[in-house]
């Protein structure tokens, strides 16, 4: 099958063949005592429900919908409640480890701020309804038989992979529509389409274990890009003897440059230009041939001389030489972008920029390698960027839009003020939100369609990031649901389906009986010679798939970037990093009080926002740590507590993601700031995706607010001479340890 | 100057001591007022504490102790000034403590009382409290006899015991005299506290080697629980508290408290209970003489601690030092120096000495000196302990104030009963020390003994007032 | 600890740990903490929360210091070791990140000042923690030099839980009352699990039977868990290669390049987890 071009519409014949739906069975939960309307029945052990061994923990693999790296869990059950997830030792994404938001999963289904019953406005209020009730809601307004021209429908979701991505696929085929926009703020969307012109592919696989060096611009490899848990296991192989070297360039000190070796604060948005830097050194003093490379880029590169580029970019010259050094003299390197660098007016050229030195240090073939190709096309994660968002906004805007499904995203809170999205929302006149907490949007929603939790559905995924072993991750239920009207989104999937071509999806009684029918249709060489209930079986076991790829080779064609002046702004002296870190990720786990209570990583900050700023911009301003400073763009202004660190260029003021909800439940409303509000409208030129970096802002004392301020974890921010964290060189590690 | 006037009649010592018994004025039951409602500030701060936590309190990692335990080291300290007048100078007899150690000694049982409610207070499950005692229970569990805590529990326990008995035995010729002087309830109390007695040589042979027994246990005891209070820093490995010489520096501070909280409570009682041709001003000169004697020592035993922190290796010592010196709590600590060891010096002049006024505030500023000295023992070595990243300046909450607070009501009120129940003056000794001065001075020892207004022949000498005539009373009399 | 075992063992009693101690253990749990490999990602920290029904304490009483991290990411800006004194514009060899969780110190000082013993040491090498016999006198926090112990300042159960989050409480340790210290106990509950699940087989816990959540859970394996009287186990192994011994107040190495060390060593609490120096590559 993976030789052949299969699209949607021929695996859903294939998947058509089977027959009547098949029961409920093997495999699921116990039901010892259910929760149902607050009833507990209580049965007896001496027939005991298959799996349950009272008093102990029984593991069901699942995969972790924290975020899309797609990490496989093992939820450990007892007595028919999850208690815990753990990293699934299958899964070749996290190897049996799991980070700090995955683990934060049970607070998530457990949340006590879950809807629990959909929800219809009626008279400009949400009302509480049942599910009949709004599923015949959802009939009249997208059934066939309603007036809807489906063209005028549209899916905004987040990231979505595997079966649920072509459900939904298959949803707006129904329709007739072709608007799925998809929104995350944490995203690559810019280095994926570098990755797409230079590499032919937008996600080709890095291997960190095989560098010697890692030049990092501003890419927070074990946080929040592309896979934490993933590269975190994969930094711990890169530092064991020889001990490979992390640089990382970046305006504020993400978790992966607290790790670094080197950590550099380049100015804001020169993150290109240092690159082209470090490859004139690199070609003129290392002797490196630019033969790759073309004519044009060639003579720009020669262009930005060392003392040029520390006027641009602020950085050292002895560093800049240093880093060329060591990047000529240990090789293979690999050379990685990351948000900062990527989000700028010229993220594109920045980009293609730091990519570039990827071919100069010939490290193509040896640590970045062809992904493949994934023989399941229509399940790949369809991942989302700001710009979706700003095209779905358009269209609302246009009045394009008569009827928008939500699904995984939040973008009334996600949306800068200058989309003024909420008025664009107003003119859909039918917004169904499919979500398991009442948020911002769902708070501007026609009808609110309560979602089961992720450890109460099924599903299958591919994650986002896939490292050399190719895998679709298995999502089970691993408990009962625990209210009734909750509905999984591949359930509410298939009944819109069924209200639009009931003829075709009548025969699935639910949308576990569709993914029987979809394994069971399978090609049988991606099912390692077992049956189809074994393999069944085996999936449901070990929550992984294994999936043979195709290999396939990169030939980079390198762009010419084209990088433009920096720009000085004096009204708004200073660059936003909207930063993001492992725990609130991009606002969607600030209902989690774990991940509340758990200091950021950098700054030790818990339960608020802060404003991060070099000690030096503060003792200017006149500002001291827990103070409150007012952080304003052209766009509006926020106010949060400062907090003062070495970890972040002059120039940049950093406030982190997550926090500023309006809604979203007891542990999230009313706490913090959101940066994304006070966003400009800046777009990369190149892929026109929003740039989250660009925004210049100005910062002025602001007044204390006792119910915001910051608290934070520890009492010293050095270690006053006791032995607590002793350091070593790597040349006194290497001689000790190495191999 | 003399102690006291040696004409006064031993008639009128009675009837001055029991009039200040009788018919408390207003300000008395203001003063009482005031104390109850002080301790039910107190009481409902540890309701309050008792049902939601000990978070209330501001307590938090690393102060998991504070003014609980710092206040209760200041009570236990106060206790030891009754000891050291009445055991120590009785032993050496210093005879200008006669008239004085009665309410000294009230002052430590009471406030004994009041400073073994504190380790109960603090504790964070308080129903269980009676596990640190050592009780045979069937699963064979003890109390951990390493820690210093039990070791606390018995030596206040002791304390308290021996002390209360010594304020006892030491009354009971008084109360003798109070029965024969009594009506009604009074009558029928003192009757049984007075325990049958006649004044008869055995009675008094019995009671003077009784009391000097006491006292001669008391001594130790009293040095040891102060001792065994220090441990409880002592013991510890935490700079600022792992110091050797906390044992003395703690019985000194204990002494230091003692005499200055004397020193009030002698102003008060002269005051109100016009007690002037008893608590002479004489007497208050050599208790000041006596606290600036101590004060010295105490001052000394703090300056050989920093020394010894300064010049020794301990680096997390010398921080805590420093942060004293330094730190958050600097303003407190520099306050406790200056009314530890510079406000004694008021007591150096005689000019000062002798007017009351300035020697009520004076004792005043020392006491608060001693308050903070303990909490600048507790506090800023749980601020700035080993471990930076427990670094925390805390500031007690209203609970643990009012608690603190509410302990000055609870040994007011226990102090106001006492004054207006049992004699606050001892009036045998005071007698056998005009005695004695009469005796002294070559003036007929005699004519003292005469009562001015006899009622009737019949009725009998007041038994109390009549140690036998002889030199050294009770001890040879048979 | 009657009065015959005293007597029985009275010699044992006498000696320190320095000289051999009292040997009479089944296991000796340690840990072995790499700090190259720490990257500070804080998900050993929620695993703990996860596992050992660590109450929430909210913001007003995170500020007032009442957390209840066990196991918590301290981040230093220093590095006293490559750049002693130097404070440069910008911390160029990144932070310093410190997992610390209780380090069931063989000499704990925490013990012997109890005064109702409900601390105590295990014959596993642990430094327990009885919730029902501690009478909240808060002693062994005030002693302990690694701020390593967190007290119950409330009863978290009344809101740390609103319904139906409770239902995530691990069933296998109870959910502590307000008035009572904890801290980590290297996830007893599953050491339990482990050593019964080998005595039902006939074998001795082999190493891998059992981790806590933490080291379960870290993404970097930079935790390292064992029985350190198993040769065997890789936790006894790293020791060995570091050449960190228990029992000793300074290490004696033949090579002082070997990053072993143990926290407040000096101070002879003897503790069962082992530090491994932070590296960083100095010639960039």
């Amino acid at each position: 099958m993976s030789g052949n071009d299969i699209n949607r519409r021929n695996f859903l014949k294939v998947m058509g063949w089977g027959g009547a739906g098949v029961a409920l069975s093997g495999c699921d939960m116990p039901t010892t005592v259910t929760l149902e309307e607050g009833k507990e029945t209580v049965v007896s052990y001496i027939m005991p429900e298959e799996y349950v061994i009272p008093g102990q923990g029984v593991y069901f693999a699942s995969t972790c919908q924290q975020c899309s790296a797609g990490c496989g869990v093992h939820g450990r059950v007892r007595e028919g409640r999850v208690l815990k997830l753990e990293g699934n030792t299958e899964s070749p994404i996290n190897t049996g480890k799991l980070c700090q938001m995955g683990q934060s999963g049970v607070q998530a289904h457990y949340n006590p701020d879950r809807i629990q019953k959909p929800m219809l406005r009626k008279g400009g209020a949400l009302v509480e309804v049942t599910w009949e009730e709004a599923a015949a809601a959802l009939a009249d307004k997208t059934g066939k038989d309603s007036s809807l021209n489906g063209g005028r429908a549209a899916w905004l979701t987040g990231t979505v992979s595997g079966h649920q991505s072509v459900l939904l696929q298959a949803h707006l085929e129904a329709l007739g529509s072709s608007r799925h926009y998809t929104h995350e703020v944490i995203n690559n969307a810019v280095a994926t389409q570098v990755n797409q012109d230079m590499f032919g592919e937008v996600q080709p696989t890095y291997h960190v274990t095989k560098a010697k060096v890692v030049l990092s611009f501003g890419a927070d490899l074990v946080g929040t890009s592309m896979s934490p848990v993933h590269f975190s296991r994969e930094h711990t192989k890169f530092r064991s003897a020889p001990r490979g070297v992390l640089i990382q360039v970046e305006p504020k000190m993400t978790l992966t440059g607290g790790n670094a070796d080197l950590w550099i604060a380049a100015k804001p948005g020169s993150e290109g230009v240092l690159a082209m830097g470090i490859a004139n050194e690199l070609l003129a003093k290392h002797g490196l041939s630019g033969d790759a490379l073309p004519g044009g880029l060639r003579d720009s590169i020669a262009s930005y001389n060392t003392d040029k580029v520390v006027e641009i970019t602020g950085v050292a010259k002895t560093k800049i030489v240093e880093v060329a050094k060591v990047l000529a003299e240990r090789s293979p390197s690999l050379v990685l972008t990351g948000a900062s660098t990527e989000a700028h007016e010229h993220g594109y050229q920045s980009v293609a920029a730091a990519m570039m030195l990827n071919v100069i240090l010939g490290n193509i073939g040896k640590t970045i390698t062809s992904s493949g190709e994934f023989p399941f096309p229509q399940l790949t994660a369809k991942r989302g960027d700001m710009k979706g968002l700003l095209a779905f906004a358009e269209h609302a805007d246009k009045g394009e839009i008569d009827v928008a499904f939500f699904y995984g995203v939040n973008p009334v809170y996600t949306a800068p003020k200058f989309l003024n999205l909420e008025q664009k929302l107003d003119k859909i006149p039918f917004k169904v939100v499919l979500t398991q907490f009442y948020d911002e949007t769902a708070n501007r929603a026609d009808l609110v369609l309560p979602l089961a939790s992720a450890l109460e559905d099924w599903g299958t995924h591919v994650p986002g990031y896939l490292p050399e072993d190719k895998i679709i991750s298995m999502q089970q239920p691993l408990m009962e649901k625990l209210y009734k009207e909750t509905h999984g989104l591949g359930d509410v999937l298939l009944s819109l389906l069924k209200m639009r071509k009931p003829e075709e999806y009548e025969g699935f009684a639910d949308y576990y009986a569709f993914l029987r029918e979809a394994f069971a249709a399978i090609p049988s060489d991606h099912k390692g010679g077992v049956g189809d209930e074994k393999f069944w079986m085996q999936a449901l076991q070990f929550g992984v798939i294994p999936v043979n790829v195709a290999e396939r080779s990169i030939k980079p064609t390198p762009i010419e970037a084209d990088l433009p002046a920096l720009k000085e702004d004096i009204s708004y002296p200073f660059y936003l990093v909207p930063s993001a870190h492992l725990g609130l990720w991009d606002g969607r786990h600030a209902n989690l009080p774990w991940l509340q209570e758990a200091p950021d990583q950098i700054s030790k900050v818990v339960w608020g926002s802060w404003v991060e700023m070099h000690p030096k911009t503060a003792a200017r301003l006149g500002v001291e740590n827990g103070e409150f400073v007012r952080v304003e763009s052209m766009q509006g202004s926020i106010e949060a507590p400062l907090y003062t660190h070495r970890g972040i260029h002059p120039n940049a003021v950093a406030v982190p993601l997550g926090q500023g909800h309006e809604e979203y439940g007891r542990y999230a409303k009313g706490r913090g700031v959101n940066p994304l509000k006070i966003l400009n409208p800046v777009t990369d030129e190149k892929t026109g995706e929003p740039a989250l970096y660009g925004t210049r802002v100005q910062v002025a004392k602001a007044p204390f607010d006792e119910k915001q301020k910051m608290v934070r974890f520890g009492g010293s921010e050095t270690q006053v001479g006791r032995k607590l964290v002793a350091s070593i060189t790597a040349d006194v590690f290497n001689r000790t340890e190495g191999a | 100057m003399k102690d006291i006037n040696e004409d006064i009649k031993w008639a009128q010592i009675n009837k001055d001591v029991l009039r200040s018994m009788e018919n408390p004025r207003m300000g008395y039951w203001v003063a009482v007022a005031t104390c109850i409602a002080m301790v039910g500030c107190a009481v409902l701060a540890e309701i309050w504490q008792y049902r939601y936590g000990m978070g209330y309190a501001n307590l938090n990692w690393p102060h998991m102790w504070d003014l609980y335990i710092a206040t209760f080291i200041f009570w236990i300290g106060m206790s030891h000034s009754g000891t050291l007048l009445s055991a120590i100078l009785h032993i050496i007899h210093a005879d200008w403590r006669k008239p004085i150690y009665r309410f000294a000694e009230a002052m430590t049982t009471f406030s004994l009382m009041t400073a073994g409610l504190f380790p109960l207070i603090h504790l964070g499950r308080l129903w269980n409290m009676y596990w640190v005692l050592p009780y045979v229970s069937d699963r064979g569990i003890w109390p951990n006899f390493r820690s210093p805590l039990v070791w606390d529990a018995f030596a206040i326990g002791t304390y308290l015991t021996s002390s209360a008995l010594f304020l006892f035995i030491g009354m009971i010729p008084d109360l003798a005299i109070c029965r024969d002087n009594a009506r009604g309830w009074r009558k029928k109390l003192y009757i049984a506290l007075s325990l049958g007695w006649r004044g008869d040589d055995r009675q008094w042979r019995n009671f003077r080697r009784t009391y000097l027994l006491m006292a001669c246990f008391l001594i130790p005891l009293a040095v040891s629980v102060h001792s065994i209070v220090s441990s409880d820093f002592a013991m510890s490995i935490m700079p600022g508290w792992h110091i050797t010489t906390f044992p003395p520096y703690f019985v000194a501070g204990a002494l230091y408290s003692g005499c200055a909280a004397i020193i009030t409570l002698f102003v008060l009682l002269r005051y109100f209970f016009r007690f002037e041709e008893y608590m002479t001003l004489s007497i208050l000169e050599k208790t000041c003489k006596l606290t600036f004697a101590i004060a010295m020592v105490w001052t000394y035993l703090n300056l050989i601690e920093f020394a010894s922190t300064w010049y020794g290796h301990d680096v997390a010592a010398k921080e805590v030092l420093l942060e004293k010196f330094y730190g958050p709590y600097a303003p407190y600590f520099w306050m406790m120096m200056f009314c530890g060891s510079v406000m004694p010096f008021a007591l150096a002049f005689r000019k000062l000495r002798r007017h009351i006024p300035t020697m009520f505030v004076v004792s005043l500023f020392l006491n608060l000196g001693m308050w903070l000295e303990r909490w600048m023992i507790v506090t800023p070595t749980l601020a700035n302990a080993y471990h930076p990243i427990a670094f925390d300046t805390m500031w007690p909450s209203m609970i643990q104030w009012a608690i603190v607070f509410g302990s000055f009501g609870w040994f007011g009120l226990l102090f106001l009963v006492f004054v207006k129940v049992f004699p606050s003056v001892s009036m045998y000794e005071v007698k056998e020390m005009v005695y004695h001065r009469r005796t002294a001075a070559g003036k007929d020892p005699e004519v003292v003994l005469h009562h001015p207004h006899r009622r009737s022949d019949d009725e009998p000498e007041p038994s109390g007032g009549t140690p036998p005539p002889s030199g050294t009373p009770g001890l040879e009399g048979a | 600890m009657s009065l015959q075992n005293i007597l029985t063992n009275w010699s044992q009693y006498r000696k320190g740990h320095e000289q051999g101690g009292f040997h009479d253990y089944e296991h000796m749990w340690g840990m072995a903490v790499d700090l190259n490999k720490c990257i500070g990602c804080n998900a050993c920290s929620v695993a703990c929360y996860a596992e050992n029904n660590l109450g929430i304490v909210g913001k007003d009483r995170f500020e007032k210091g009442q957390g209840m991290h066990w196991m918590r990411i301290e981040r230093y800006w220093d590095e006293p070791n490559l750049a002693p004194g130097v404070s440069e514009e910008f911390p160029s060899r990144g932070a310093s990140f410190l997992p610390m969780m209780c380090q069931q110190c063989n000499a704990a000082t925490c013990e012997p000042v109890c005064p109702v013993a409900a601390t105590y040491h295990t014959p596993d090498g642990l430094n327990a923690q009885v919730y029902n016999r501690c009478i909240g006198s808060r002693y062994c926090s005030n002693n302990c030099p690694y701020r390593l112990r967190y007290f119950n300042f409330y009863s978290y159960y009344d809101w740390s839980w609103p319904e139906p989050l409770n239902m995530q409480l691990n069933p296998d340790l109870s959910v502590r009352d307000k008035g009572v210290m904890e801290k980590c106990t290297f996830c007893v509950q599953r050491i339990r699990v482990a050593k019964d699940t080998a005595r039902r087989e006939d074998r001795k816990v082999a190493d891998g039977d059992v981790y806590p959540a933490c080291v379960q859970t870290c993404p970097t394996d930079a935790l390292v868990f064992g029985d350190m009287l198993d040769p065997e186990s890789s936790v006894t192994k790293l020791w060995k290669a570091h050449q960190v011994e228990l029992g000793k107040t300074k290490q004696h190495k033949d090579n002082e390049e070997l990053r072993g060390y143990r926290i407040f060593e000096g101070l002879n609490t003897d503790p069962c987890v082992m530090y491994l120096e932070r590296v960083r590559e100095v010639e960039v």
